[in-house]
């Protein structure tokens, strides 16, 4: 969908959502990227947000609240956002955790496709880089759920700023380092890392959940 | 009517959820699927729609409060002909008709003498008033109604709705306390009365040797408190033994079909923990996939789940086998009720010293063991002597051989 804002996003995804509850529309994967944007999970602790908001609305950073799980998280150029709307209870997979951990896997799957060896860690919902030291977060997890069918989805930082994550504590995660995939892969990155990146994403996806 | 709406099950590992935000309030009138509430669990924030058209009449649970799978969050007045959610309409109660003036009345039931009586007296059974238990019809009562006379003059028994035989029933007594039973305990009630009606238990004992257990267990006690915020017990390593031996004896891990035997892929295993409600049965899934320090864990967490309550329904459903291990005093042994729709249940006897007698160096002589009896009920429906023999005994030699990596 190319760079869309989040609010319009938002719109545009809770209308594929209605479509999908009333058996009207797919089971779908947006993939698009955000202006820079804090949005605020169900979980978030304000104090996270280490920024006042006039100071962000100044430098163009909208500040968003969003019927997800999860704690708060910037978007901007340079992430990969997935939105998944999925029907889980007509695929008899109703169960809130699976999932969690389906889409982690599908991202480990897609970055490592990508040359970038990644891992999940138990307890802390998300795709960190496997390499030693400090965890490195990769992708950020967190999903709405009406009924049974999902909203939101995941966010993968293909080659954004890590720096633009400083107005905020990361999914409340202290102690968390941020990365990208251009990060990890250093001089080695190659030039169409973003349409690979997608590419790799929509394969694992599409592997995963349009299989028979 | 009023429906209230519960936390739904949003998952296997998914125990209980926090209410983030209303979306409606007392008073609101909704329509079926809409959003009412947000609750979040973990990384997911879930709307809960509204199972029937309504308007809101109390909301049970306040935003920030976090409250265990299945407990209402919302009652809703439902409009007359909404439709409701698909529980299973309870089953009309029999239909009793203990008056003796009902229209076309069944014939009652009448003892075999009776009955020829009064088919050789041609008197039409149902115009006769038992007065034998529970309202049979007995051989005087033909005999009163074919001479002519009217109703008897003994006091009749209780009405076939009171259905209790006489030799079951008790007077109170001064000074007796009575207490009612909980939901739990009748559901208890009832499971173990089903169980024995259905199913013909048969008991075997084994006695093993725990010398090999205990040393695997004094050896990782220390290293596992330090890991672990509890102690290493001996069920884990009883029910690692019990689900290694079901993979060698798939039909202890069985169910009764109508006319056939099922046996399951899947070891799941129930352990008996008495809370102060009551007796519960959480269900360690997947036993066999567990490391002895993973069965631990998954078995701690059970238990003390069990004990404050935060259990989901899911987790006391869907068990292959049962272990149950209902405390170390003076339990030598005793045979459990087996826990319908399985076919075998193991209970551990307590562990005490006693003088066995060994071959040592070719010398037999009495030493000093830690001696454990394991009991076990199985159902001779589906399971005869010797494979439920030979499952207990494949039990013991593992406990003996001791050969657990922690």
């Amino acid at each position: 969908m190319g760079r869309i804002g989040w609010r319009e996003a938002l719109e545009e995804q809770m209308k594929r959502v209605e479509a999908r509850r009333a058996g009207a529309g797919p089971d779908t994967l947006l993939l698009l990227e955000h202006p820079p944007v804090i949005t605020l999970g169900r979980r978030s602790d304000p104090a996270h947000l280490l920024e006042s908001r006039a100071s962000l609305a100044a430098r163009g950073i909208e500040v968003c609240e969003a019927a997800r799980g999860g704690s708060l998280t910037y978007h901007g150029p340079g992430q990969l956002v997935g939105y998944l709307v999925i029907d889980l209870a007509a695929r008899g997979a109703a169960d809130v955790h699976r999932f969690l951990r389906g889409i982690e896997s599908d991202l480990v799957a897609a970055t490592q496709e990508l040359g970038v060896a990644a891992q999940v860690q138990p307890g802390r919902t998300g795709v960190f880089a496997a390499a030693a030291g400090r965890p490195r977060k990769l992708a950020s997890i967190g999903v709405g759920l009406r009924g049974w069918v999902s909203f939101h989805g995941f966010a993968l930082n293909v080659c954004l700023d890590p720096a633009d994550f400083a107005p905020i504590v990361p999914c409340g995660l202290e102690g968390v380092e941020i990365s990208s995939l251009a990060r990890e892969l250093g001089g080695s990155a190659p030039a169409d890392l973003w349409e690979r990146a997608r590419a790799a994403v929509a394969a694992a996806f599409a592997a995963h959940w349009d299989a028979p | 009517m009023p429906v209230a709406v519960e936390l739904p099950s949003l998952g296997e590992s998914v125990v209980e959820g926090t209410v983030s935000r209303w979306l409606v309030k007392e008073g609101d009138r909704v329509a079926v699927d809409q959003p009412l509430v947000e609750v979040t669990t973990d990384k997911v924030d879930a709307e809960i729609p509204a199972p029937v058209a309504g308007v809101v009449q109390k909301i049970l649970v306040a935003e920030g409060q976090t409250v265990p799978v299945g407990a209402p969050l919302v009652m809703i007045e439902a409009d007359a002909g909404s439709k409701l959610p698909s529980k299973p309409a309870p089953a009309p109660a029999p239909s009793v008709q203990p008056g003796a003036n009902a229209p076309a009345r069944e014939a009652p039931p009448a003892t075999p003498l009776a009955r020829r009586l009064a088919e050789e007296a041609k008197v039409d059974l149902r115009s006769v008033t038992g007065t034998g238990a529970a309202g049979r019809v007995t051989k005087q009562d033909v005999a009163q109604h074919a001479s002519g006379r009217s109703q008897p003059a003994a006091e009749p028994a209780p009405p076939p709705a009171a259905g209790r035989a006489a030799y079951l029933s008790y007077s109170l007594q001064p000074g007796d306390r009575v207490v009612p039973m909980t939901p739990l305990r009748r559901l208890v009630a009832e499971h173990m009365v089903l169980s024995k009606r259905v199913s013909p238990h048969v008991g075997t004992v084994a006695e093993v040797d725990m010398s090999g257990v205990t040393r695997v267990r004094d050896a990782h006690k220390r290293a596992f408190e330090q890991d672990h915020d509890f102690g290493l017990s001996f069920l884990p390593f009883v029910v690692h033994a019990t689900v290694r031996a079901l993979r060698e004896f798939p039909r202890l891990n069985a169910s009764v079909l109508e006319d056939a035997i099922v046996e399951k892929k899947d070891i799941h295993i129930g352990i008996a923990v008495e809370t102060e409600k009551g007796l519960v049965v959480p269900v360690a899934r997947h036993a066999d996939r567990l490391s002895l320090a993973g069965l631990a864990q998954a078995l701690e967490d059970l238990a003390n789940r069990a004990r404050s309550k935060k259990l989901s329904a899911d987790e006391l459903k869907g068990g292959s086998f049962t272990i149950s291990n209902p405390g170390r005093f003076g339990n030598l042994y005793g045979f459990a009720i087996i826990n319908q729709p399985q076919v075998g249940i193991l209970r551990m006897g307590e562990i005490v010293k006693r003088p066995v007698v060994r071959t040592l160096d070719g010398e037999d002589a009495i030493v000093i063991r830690p001696i454990m009896h394991l009991a076990l009920s199985y159902d001779h429906r589906a399971v005869d002597g010797a494979p439920a023999n030979g499952f207990l005994h494949r039990i013991r030699e593992l406990l003996e051989e001791a050969e657990f990596d922690l």
